[in-house]
């Protein structure tokens, strides 16, 4: 009985790698509480409630969605390809 | 009247996903019914809904792949397009049924993995070692972005979302403009979404940026549910949200690699 060799090349050494340190390091920490500098103080978001309306959010949308359009399209024609 | 005056200023949260859970009489029968919500319970759930995910993306790339002349077939497209509607489906519901996420999230991650599995072996033909690169990357993202939350490098505001929030739904609208353009302009659809110069590299990268940085509002959800104690279901819900936004960045990073190797 013959056992097929295994060969691993460097990309997938070091990526699955990356991948499984990740993978531990989350399951890990993840499981931990955030420091005091992250759970302790006055800017926190409020899950409970919405700061602002749903106009703004809109807003907030439509210039995002034009502003990116509009930059990539502008370095695009002074010729940024 | 409500005992918060934040409430009264501004209201309910709009998200119905949020607003009855961290407040009201509702989340106080759900909590002594089921328990609270742990940091603990939503890291497990978001490891199987990445198991389920990793399993169902194994079985089209099983049936895609000839080991024998370590050739690629062309992916079952009924399974793939089937898989993302199906889990498109499943999230919308998911979002706005959070109660139901215990048993709609698995099965999303499950549609989704159908998905991502025909995707990744169509990027894998064309460019070998991609998909390794892509999953490690994603992963990589996960952990760095945890580590700066947990540690206070990354401080999520009101302001913060207002602007993810933002610039996550604008880049929606240029993808739907994109697909308007496409399927019904006859043309290629927006020049630099799919380009791989400077512009198209560049659109990618701000997109996975913000991708990743949507992970920090899903790390803060979570953590902020856990400190509050709402219901145990709200676990599988947040895990379903890191799914969301870790299936996104990934799709994007595959995009970003394809971009740069082939040029």
């Amino acid at each position: 009985m013959t056992i097929p060799a295994i060969t691993v090349d460097a990309n997938t050494l070091i990526f699955g790698l990356l991948a499984v340190v990740s993978l531990g390091i989350f399951f890990n920490l993840g499981k931990f509480k955030a420091s005091k500098s992250q759970t302790e103080r006055e800017d926190r978001i409020d899950w409970s409630v919405r700061k602002y309306s749903f106009s703004t959010y809109f807003r907030g949308c439509l210039i995002s969605g034009l502003g990116i359009f509009l930059i990539f399209s502008l370095l695009g024609y002074l010729g940024f390809n | 009247m409500s005992k918060h005056s934040a409430l009264d200023t501004f209201g309910r949260s709009g998200n119905p996903a949020f607003r009855d859970h961290f407040e009201g009489t509702a989340s106080n029968e759900d909590t002594r019914l089921s328990g609270v919500m742990t940091l603990e319970g939503a890291v497990n759930k978001t490891g199987i809904l990445l198991a389920l995910c990793f399993s169902s993306a194994a079985v089209t790339w099983a049936l895609c792949f000839s080991s024998a002349a370590v050739t690629w077939n062309i992916p079952n497209t009924g399974l793939m397009i089937g898989g993302a509607i199906v889990g498109l489906i499943l999230g919308l519901v998911t979002i706005f049924n959070p109660r139901q996420a215990a048993k709609l999230a698995p099965l999303y991650a499950l549609a989704q993995g159908l998905f991502l599995g025909g995707i990744t072996v169509i990027f894998e033909s064309q460019y070998p070692g991609i998909a390794v690169q892509a999953i490690g990357l994603t992963f990589g993202t996960l952990a760095s972005l945890l580590i700066c939350y947990k540690t206070g490098l990354i401080k999520p505001t009101e302001n913060f979302k207002l602007m993810l929030v933002s610039a996550t739904s604008g880049i929606f609208l240029l993808y739907m403009v994109n697909i308007v353009m496409m399927t019904f302009g006859g043309g290629e659809g927006i020049g630099f979404i799919h380009s791989n110069g400077i512009m198209g590299i560049g659109f990618s990268l701000v997109v996975v940026a913000i991708a990743a940085l949507n992970l920090v509002l899903d790390f803060d959800f979570i953590e902020q549910g856990a400190e509050q104690g709402i219901p145990k279901y709200m676990e599988w819900y947040g895990a379903f949200s890191l799914m969301v936004t870790l299936i996104w960045l990934y799709l994007e990073i595959l995009r970003l690699l394809a971009k740069i190797r082939s040029n």
